[in-house]
């Protein structure tokens, strides 16, 4: 793996203080172009397996295993993914996607080269990019500005600039287990995203967001790259584990099981003191008064 | 011919010894030919309660502990109180093939796999949570009507006792399942121990059998659980209640109500009938919690395991205070002379509630002090009477409430989009603040509302009436009946001695009174 520059960190450490944070320091480590293909875990979400799929010209257009294929997006997008992202993104990211902002702008915001199609994709598919506010210290999953498929060609154009990994996964939910999934969860994810999935504020105006209505794939996206304030899960969980993982997600954390009566927004006991004495305690102090003697 | 006769006969004059009373009051004239019991059952069918909504309170607390008991002897056949390492197979797929606890195990297959067993285990949580709420309920209204003054002060203490064991057993049992929400809360408490100063090694590795989490807390929490503190609170709500009887009940001041007597209504059957009224209602508003509204979802958390642990964990809200004071008090500690004190977690969670019990245990002392007064009071206060009293306990209530809502910080920073940082410092400065504003607002309030004429009496109509001449008059109409104070005569009750003279009926029904 290739140093990244120092100048590149140090305009990553500033714009980490100013922004989007960790992300931009991933920008330095994933941009190393991919080493020679390896079948360890330690770079998992690369093309390090041999279901490795090449187009007549010998790029790689989707690589993966039994239980995740990373598909590369389709370059026929990448002329519209360079006029989307004049349009959307160039004002801060730069026209080169390098994180130099056009003239006239003031700022210093991520290097997107390099940091491969997933990152581009999620960012841009969960309606975080482009910001509402560029200045906030992190961007809230909202409605998407841009359709998956526009998503798509930002990714293509941005990745056609200097090819690197992980491509867009695709999950095959079929082959997962859950209970792997729920083990792995509580181990990995519930330190912040809470046991129930529901995301919790952290330090600083910084959040885990909820994990509720986030499809499959972008599970997945979050996992193998990183957003955010989220470390980015590479050497420490293999494919299949992602996969166990992004099943449990879209299954039992999505759509969970009451057989208890009403969730209470899966809140724990601060909504059930809640209920216990306003609907409870409340109910019999009132049978109390209807009761008993007023005066 | 003759047998079927002597049956008759033997039948008729059956019916004839039964009474007025029939075949009960034959049974009871059974009894008290052997054992006496007409004398004692009828002082005690007789007993006077005053009547008042707020009494009923503690009532409140008295009968969801019977739940709890109901509910918590089904739920022991089924738990399985073990540390020992099993493989959970069952209706829950996430949880299938995972290596738990019996514990755990056995807590899941009781929600899933018992019939019942989830709808009692709610109960069970929900009754616990309605308990301890009662429980300060029932404790706000004593100390706010002046009812644990002399000669009461045994009661309160003991009032007190059984609140620090409700709370301390509603801990233990939140602990038993094993799942990765208690097993935080366990992994706190071992901290809490071991932050006592000098003692706390010895002390946590005493309770926990060694290093945590260890295999020996397991089964000691469930012993103490189900056995040990429920017997001793068993006892004790039986002295409390006992003390209640052979102190009978305080009453508010009314027309008729005295030092030296008790208005109220009998035990039978007015207010038999209004207490068993109100079990079922208590059983049925726990019962329809427990069937309709999910608490603690444990197959969600999964099995605790040290390497786990889930973000926005709070524990119940009668241990949230300490949660809260724990969350915002700053990061001190002291070290020094072979040995560090982590005042980060001694003061707010070791210090802090010993000055807060050991001052609610001092209470009825430090007023006799203070007020100089040592006389016997059998007649309530209204709250607005003792304005100072009353801001106390309205400061020491908003202190807890304050650190109550600390407890949840990151769900409010969640929720309104701030900092967690930002809601930690105000936290801090709120939790400081809230007695000092709620005392002076309190007293404030409490003497505005004794200069308003006719406080706590029942509003009069006024009737306006138009004279010929077009002037517009407002006369007071006369006060109700039952607001005019006359003094009530006590009359005698009714005997359900056989063949014993039978008095007239009370000229208010209901309504009795009787010497001290």
């Amino acid at each position: 793996m290739r140093r990244p520059p120092l100048a590149r960190l140090s305009l990553a450490a500033v714009a980490a203080a100013f922004a989007l944070g960790p992300l931009a320091l991933f920008a330095g480590a994933a941009g190393a172009a991919p080493g020679p293909f390896q079948t360890t875990r330690h770079n998992a979400g690369t093309p390090n397996s041999s279901q490795v799929t090449r187009d007549a010209s010998g790029q790689i257009i989707s690589y993966g295993d039994k239980w995740i294929t990373y598909n590369a997006p389709s370059p026929a997008l990448t002329q519209l993914g360079q006029a989307l992202y004049m349009e959307n993104c160039a004002s801060c990211h730069g026209t080169k996607a390098n994180g130099v902002p056009a003239a006239g702008t003031v700022g210093a915001y991520p290097n997107l080269v390099g940091l491969g199609p997933a990152t581009i994709d999620f960012w841009v598919v969960s309606g975080r990019m482009p910001a509402a506010d560029p200045a906030a210290v992190q961007a809230p999953r909202r409605q998407p500005r841009l359709t998956p498929t526009q998503a798509e060609a930002i990714a293509a154009w941005v990745n056609s600039l200097s090819p690197s990994y992980p491509y867009i996964p695709d999950p095959h939910l079929k082959r997962a287990n859950v209970a792997t999934g729920m083990a792995l969860f509580a181990l990995n994810c519930a330190a912040c995203h809470t046991i129930e999935g529901d995301g919790d504020a952290l330090a600083y105006s910084t959040f885990a967001p909820s994990l509720r209505h986030i499809p499959a794939y972008q599970v997945a996206e979050a996992i193998r790259t990183g957003p955010g304030n989220m470390p980015r899960f590479t050497g420490n969980l293999s494919d299949q584990q992602v996969n166990d993982i992004v099943d449990y997600v879209t299954t039992y954390i999505q759509h969970p099981q009451n057989p208890g009566g009403l969730g209470l927004g899966q809140l724990g006991p601060v909504a059930e003191g809640f209920v216990a004495l306003v609907v409870g305690l409340g109910i019999l102090a009132l049978v109390a008064y209807w009761i008993g003697e007023r005066a | 011919m003759s047998d079927v006769a002597g049956a008759a006969t033997t039948k008729r004059a059956r019916r004839n010894g039964a009474g007025r009373y029939g075949r009960l009051g034959q049974v009871v004239n059974e009894l008290d030919d052997r054992l006496g019991v007409a004398k004692g059952g009828r002082t005690f069918l007789d007993k006077i309660f005053p009547d008042h909504w707020s009494f009923m309170l503690g009532e409140i607390a008295l009968y969801s502990f019977l739940v709890l008991l109901v509910t918590g002897i089904f739920l022991t056949l089924y738990y399985v109180p073990s540390s020992a390492v099993v493989t959970y197979h069952g209706p829950y797929l996430p949880l299938d093939g995972q290596r738990v606890t019996q514990a755990f195990a056995s807590t899941v297959n009781l929600s899933f796999s018992v019939r019942a067993g989830l709808l009692m285990r709610q109960m069970h949580h929900w009754a616990c949570d309605i308990f301890v709420g009662a429980l300060v309920v029932h404790m706000a209204r004593v100390f706010f009507t002046g009812a644990f003054r002399k000669p009461r002060e045994l009661n309160w203490t003991i009032g007190v006792t059984l609140l620090t064991l409700a709370i301390a057993n509603g801990f233990l049992g939140y602990s038993l399942p094993d799942d990765l929400v208690s097993g935080t809360g366990i992994r706190i408490a071992y901290s809490i121990l071991l932050s006592v100063p000098l003692v706390g090694t010895y002390l946590a590795f005493w309770v926990f059998g060694g290093n945590f989490p260890g295999t020996a807390v397991i089964p000691r929490f469930f012993i103490l659980h189900v056995l040990i503190i429920p017997l001793v609170i068993l006892g004790l709500v039986g002295v409390h209640l006992a003390l209640l009887v052979r102190q009978k009940h305080t009453q508010f001041p009314g027309p008729g109500r005295e030092e030296n007597n008790v208005v109220g209504s009998p035990m039978f059957p007015v207010f038999m009938a209004k207490t068993t009224g109100y079990l079922f209602g208590v059983s049925g508003v726990i019962a329809l919690l427990g069937a309709f509204a999910q608490i603690n979802p444990i197959w969600q958390f999964g099995p605790y395991d040290a390497s786990r642990i889930s973000y926005a964990v709070q524990p119940d809200f009668y241990m949230a205070f300490l949660d809260g004071a724990l969350r915002i008090f700053p990061s001190w500690s002291f070290m020094g002379f072979g040995h560090t004190i982590p005042l980060e977690v001694t003061i707010p969670a070791v210090i802090f509630p010993g000055l807060l019990f050991g001052l609610a245990y001092a209470w009825p002392a430090l007023e006799r002090r203070v007020t100089g007064d040592h006389a016997i009071h059998h007649l309530l206060d209204r709250p607005s009477w003792r304005p100072k009293r009353t801001a106390a306990g309205v400061a020491a209530l908003a202190l807890l409430s304050a650190l109550f809502i600390a407890s949840s910080t990151d769900v409010i920073a969640n929720f309104f989009h701030v900092s967690l940082n930002t809601v930690l410092w105000a936290m801090r400065f709120i939790v400081i603040l809230s007695p000092f504003v709620a005392y002076p607002i309190t007293y404030k309030i409490c003497r505005e509302l004794q200069g308003v004429h006719g406080a706590g009496k029942r509003k009069t109509p006024n009737l306006v009436l138009r004279t010929d001449e077009g002037e517009y008059v407002a006369e007071p109409t006369p006060a109700y009946p039952e607001d005019v104070y006359h003094e009530l005569e006590p009359t005698p009750v009714p005997t359900f001695i056989e063949g014993a003279e039978v008095e007239a009926e009370a000229a208010t029904p209901g309504v009795r009174v009787v010497e001290r």
